[in-house]
């Protein structure tokens, strides 16, 4: 719960004012009473009217104002939370996404976060209204006589027995509960993402009945779940129920009065309140659940925050831009749980050159790359520039030396000024124009509905290969010293593809460039060609030399030719 | 709403809905009068006389016992009939989606359709499993009390009903002004939830620019936003739910009030105004929590009209019986299509003879993609026909249809089960041998020697295990597996590594021997293999013919080959200093 603190005195100040609420509601009801009793005994009755009226504007601004608490807490909490989820995330490995998915993250940043906020707005005061009212009605019938409080307890008492016991059970089964659901919602998404596959192969009835099967069994299983808990939970109900209450409280009621116990007048108490103690409690069943699913998501948000970010320098060093040397000492590399993907590479960038990494896919080209960008940390060896470990580069040094086009553009969903200058957010219109014309795509952008100001997205689309002269104007503007360019796969449309030629040209100018390519023409002219093939450097050297050496650079060639 | 889910249920399971309406009612009922006991007994109290309660005080035992049969009765039954109404809403879903013509399974719809059957149906099976009895205490219950009321003291009984409306209203207005600011807050949080994906789906590019542990800016907007919305909404759904709790507290006051004033006029019936004081008491508290059980009413109310939305959609009609298949051959005739209001294709006439390839080549947005999904029958034309096999797939039957065609479309949808299992799709009473071969052929194998667990891999959810061009070539496999006559391939946009690329272009060169084959190209050569070659642009047939025959006339094709030839990817120049 060390997640509320944020916001936990005005958490503190609602759940105050609803305490005082629930006791201004419980002050009607004694009034009812009271009148009642004062009409039969023949006493003065009007001034408890009045406190029964005066109670009300009371207890309206009280909870309005209980209510705005906590509602303004959560708002903020759940503020708090997302940017606090956002910049942990943000210093993850880049593996931790891999292995999630998108959707493992929406969890965490939005539905988690949004899961609070019944615990956060609602829960905490229905709680507190469930503890104050009985309470508070508790201590009044007590003052008007002691032994029937105690039995008008009985079946309330009783009631939350069997409650307990009836949850014991569901509890013990919540997982298997939640593991059907589960079960059931991936046949689900199994059977609408792919049921457009299936169809087209004609294998529509097994598709489906995979489907219904799932849905069946998970229809036998919370049956026979139901089953199984609803008796208990229905005896809990009754044992709560105010018919039940009002049974025991007239029988004992009448009872004590024959035996000269208690006074017809004072029964009136009982009636009025006693037989509403368990309505509350009834109530916070309901947030019970919302209280247990608000700790799950608790639970799973402290988790994250809890994943070990990428290291930030204990001690960063600052290293002068320019040109750069890169230097890959011994990097070994595994995922998670996987193989080793990289066995000891050692590969040097000297300043201003190209170097091109080649080899089938799954030799590790990508990785190699990504490493380079930190996008991962070595567990072995080191990955340096200008002979400083990257990992001593503080995070915000670290991107003004590297640069990145990558095979698959993402471009964002805002302006197309704002993807261009998204290294520096403060690069002034001149410059965004500049680099877009360095990268031939100024014309292209010209023409669109609301030129620079125009938002990619829905309505807007560029295609494969003006995405990627828009990626590479990115990569001018961000001016680094290196740059890793993973080459695309996708055949961009023809006219792209002379454009992107050009804008490449403008960008590996001067810079320090690995290359991941794909097709080995892209690379003929590099100034270094490196063969990975399963994870280690198997031939390296100038197109010219690795063709003559005939080694496995010239199979590649040949079939590629 | 009982009434639309009697609807749509079978005659048993609507036998238990009906039993757990009728004995969650009664319950409620027998509730609400066994409440009219208090006066006869509190009478006997007062007058000294607590013998003669006994008598009534059985009556009321018997009410219990009554209640607490009919209450547990309503409450099991009312469950079954929400599991059994879960199943039935899977069921009829299954059997629905399965009819709905390919083209209805857009991203969105293939999105929301997964939220109906997971969600909604819970939400609505929620409706006789959970909402029914509360309901029944929250409406039943006081409306007996009132009629109660009438007999112990016709005034308060006439200010409860005076109240009750009151009450009403102020519900009904509070539910409306939560409703729309609801709907304000939820397209914020909506686009929040969008940014975060953004963000998540974004990772390497934002880091690579430094964008992500430093802020970024486009996330915290839509965070900072859906705060404010939802802060918005608070402010005007507050007065709401404040006026909510002040009319009913109001009410609660003047039935008190008022039953103070009768009981000042000289010669009353005591018990009887402080008995209709305790049940008015009775009345009011149920009230506040109809108005959250409205709320969850109008919310499965809500989730069902998605589910019957998805019912709603309609299946092309199909025949009795298929219409006789001749040859293989695929022609196109005047056909005429757009989607909703957006012209596709106009008046686009071609014919790909049997057992020969038919390039399609065109600008994106020329229609080649539609052109294959008419094939498959995805949708139905606006004009002219498509003809498969001579017949018009308007006269053959779904089934015998896709039976003659093996697709190979780009985004391949993969099952997460092993590669064997997914390339079995295409024909599942094949052989090991058999699947084993196809494999083979499409560089299948190539992929499951680099597995953890080779063949026995799982390839993750929508096979996101495996790259695009990894996935494309399963489908090819898959379509070799088939051997269906057509085949329909959206030729991959994305480049494969030299030495697959060679393994997939002999697999495709093995696909097309002795099939009909219509493929969306992208690459030169298998433009140049085709027997025939359409060039659409803008949704018409700009020209046909042979390689040969269109570079000779110039025109739109010649530009596209010479631009292909010209763009082989961009190379890279040895560094300048």
């Amino acid at each position: 719960m060390i997640l509320i603190r944020p916001v936990h005195g005005r958490l503190i100040t609602g759940i105050a004012c609803q305490a005082l609420a629930a006791l201004a509601g419980v002050v009607p009801f004694v009034a009812v009473a009271e009148v009642g009793r004062a009409l039969l005994s023949g006493g003065p009755w009007w001034h408890h009217v009045m406190l029964g009226v005066a109670a009300l504007p009371v207890r309206v601004v009280l909870l309005t104002a209980a209510t705005t608490l906590t509602h303004l807490a959560d708002n903020d909490l759940q503020l708090h939370l997302r940017r606090k989820l956002a910049a942990h995330l943000g210093r993850l490995p880049l593996g931790w996404f891999s292995a999630r998915g998108s959707g493992a993250v929406k969890r965490a940043v939005h539905d988690d976060v949004a899961a609070l906020h019944h615990l956060v707005a609602h829960s905490l005061l229905d709680l507190v209204t469930a503890v104050v009212v009985p309470v508070t009605s508790m201590l009044y019938l007590l003052a008007i006589d002691p032994l029937m409080t105690v039995i008008t307890l009985l079946p309330l008492g009783a009631g939350l027995l069997l409650h307990a016991r009836a949850m014991r059970d569901v509890t013990a089964r919540m997982a298997e509960y939640h593991q059907a659901t589960q079960r059931l919602d991936n046949a689900v998404v199994e059977f609408v993402h792919g049921i457009a596959v299936v169809k087209a192969f004609g294998q529509t009835g097994k598709a489906h009945r995979r489907f219904r099967d799932a849905a069946r069994s998970y229809g036998t299983f919370v049956t026979g779940w139901a089953e199984q808990v609803t008796p208990s939970l229905t005896r809990s109900q009754l044992a709560q129920a105010p018919l039940v209450a009002l049974l025991v409280v007239l029988t004992a009621g009448t009872a004590l009065i024959g035996a000269g116990l208690l006074t017809p007048v004072d029964l009136i108490p009982f009636v009025v309140l006693g037989i509403g103690l368990s309505t509350p409690t009834l109530a916070i069943s309901y947030s019970v659940q919302d209280l247990r699913a608000g700790r799950a998501a608790t639970g799973r948000i402290e988790d994250l925050l809890a994943t070990p970010p990428l290291p930030e320098p204990a001690h960063p060093r600052e290293v002068p831009l320019g040109p750069a040397r890169v230097e890959l000492d011994s990097v070994r590399f595994r995922y998670d749980d996987g193989a080793e993907v990289l066995h000891g590479i050692d590969l040097v960038l000297e300043p201003g050159t190209v170097t091109a990494l080649v080899g089938p896919s799954g030799s590790g080209k990508s990785t190699l790359a990504a490493l380079v960008a930190r996008f991962h940390d070595v567990p072995e060896g080191a990955v340096r520039i200008n002979g400083v470990d990257i990992r001593d580069l503080p995070s915000a040094q670290l991107y003004r030396w590297i640069g990145f086009v990558l095979q698959d553009v993402r471009l964002l969903r805002t302006t197309v000024l704002d993807n261009i200058r998204l290294a520096r957010p403060d690069a002034d219109f001149d410059e965004v124009v500049r680099v877009a014309r360095a990268a031939r795509i100024h014309d292209r952008i010209t023409e669109l509905p609301d030129g620079y100001l125009t938002v990619l997205g829905d309505d807007v689309r560029l295609s494969g290969g003006e995405a990627q002269r828009v990626s590479i104007a990115r990569a001018l503007l961000a001016d680094t010293p290196v740059l890793v360019l993973d080459e695309a796969t996708a055949f961009a449309d023809a006219e792209s593809e002379a454009a992107i030629q050009e804008a490449i040209s403008e960008l590996a100018d001067g810079r320090t460039v690995l290359v991941i390519a794909h097709r080995l023409s892209t690379v003929v002219d590099a100034d270094q060609i490196v063969v990975l093939d399963g994870g280690v450097v198997v031939e390296r050297g100038r197109h010219t030399e690795l063709l003559a050496a005939g080694g496995r650079y010239a199979a590649l060639w040949a079939v590629h030719a | 709403m009982i009434r639309r889910l009697l609807s749509l249920m079978g005659p048993g399971q609507a036998t238990q809905l009906r039993r757990a309406v009728w004995c969650l009612g009664a319950a409620a009922a027998v509730q609400g009068v066994a409440f009219g006991v208090l006066l006869p007994v509190l009478r006997a109290l007062v007058s000294g006389e607590p013998q003669r309660a006994w008598p009534w005080l059985a009556v009321l035992a018997v009410a219990v016992g009554a209640y607490a049969l009919l209450h547990s009765r309503g409450v099991v039954a009312g469950r079954r009939a929400g599991y059994a109404l879960g199943g039935v809403l899977h069921e009829r879903l299954g059997d629905h989606v399965v009819t709905l013509p390919l083209g209805w399974f857009t991203t969105t719809r293939v999105g929301s359709l997964g939220r109906v059957a997971t969600q909604n149906v819970m939400s609505v099976m929620g409706v006789p499993g959970h909402l029914l009895d509360p309901l029944a205490h929250a409406v039943v219950t006081p409306a007996t009390v009132v009629a109660v009321l009438l007999f112990v003291d016709w005034r308060i009984a006439v200010g409860a009903l005076v109240a009750a409306p009151v009450v009403i209203a102020a519900h009904r207005w509070t539910g409306r002004l939560v409703q729309r600011t609801d709907q304000a807050a939820d397209a914020a949080g909506a686009e929040a939830g969008g940014q975060v994906v953004e963000f998540a789906r974004n990772q390497p590019v934002l880091r690579a620019f430094g964008r992500s542990a430093h802020g970024f800016a486009l996330l915290d907007d839509a965070l900072v936003s859906a705060r404010n919305a939802a802060r918005r909404m608070l402010r005007t759904a507050l007065p709401g739910l404040a006026g909510f709790v002040l009319a009913v507290q109001t009410a609660f006051t003047a039935l008190l009030v008022l039953g103070a004033a009768l009981a000042a006029g000289a010669d009353v019936d005591l018990p009887a105004v402080v008995v209709a004081l305790v049940l008015a008491v009775r009345f009011t508290e149920p009230l506040l929590s109809a108005a959250e059980l409205g709320a969850a009413l109008r919310m499965a109310a809500g989730s069902l009209d998605r589910i019957e939305a998805v019912f709603a959609a309609r299946a092309l009609p199909e025949p009795e019986r298929s219409a006789p298949l001749g040859s293989p051959s695929i022609e196109f005739d005047r056909v005429r299509f757009g989607y909703d209001d957006r012209p596709v294709l106009d008046d686009v006439s071609f014919t790909v003879a049997p057992g020969t390839t038919t390039a399609l080549v065109g600008a994106s947005g020329a229609g080649k993609s539609t052109v294959v999904r008419l094939v498959a029958r995805f949708f139905d034309v606006d004009s002219g026909s498509v003809r498969v096999g001579g017949a018009d797939v308007r006269e053959l039957r779904t089934a015998d249809l896709l039976g003659l065609i093996a697709p190979v479309f780009q985004d391949t949808y993969l099952f997460d089960t092993t590669l064997e299992d997914n390339i079995r799709l295409g024909r599942p009473d094949a052989g090991e041998e058999e699947v084993r071969e196809a494999a083979r052929l499409a560089g299948v194998t190539e992929i499951v020697r680099r597995l953890p667990d080779g063949w026995q891999t799982r390839v993750g959810e929508g096979g996101t295990r495996l790259s695009g061009g990894e996935r494309q070539r399963v489908a090819i496999a898959r379509a070799l597996l088939k051997d269906a006559p057509i085949v329909l391939l959206d030729e991959a946009t994305a480049a494969l590594d030299a030495e697959n690329e060679a393994a997939v272009t002999t697999a495709l060169a093995t696909l097309a021997r002795g099939r009909t084959l219509l493929v969306i190209a992208h690459r030169l050569s298998t433009v140049r293999n085709a027997d025939r070659i359409v060039v659409l642009d803008g949704g018409r047939v700009a020209d046909a013919g042979t390689h040969e025959e269109l570079l000779e006339r110039g025109g739109r094709y010649a530009d596209f080959v010479t631009q292909r030839e010209n763009a082989r990817g961009w190379r890279i120049a040895a560094g300048r200093n």
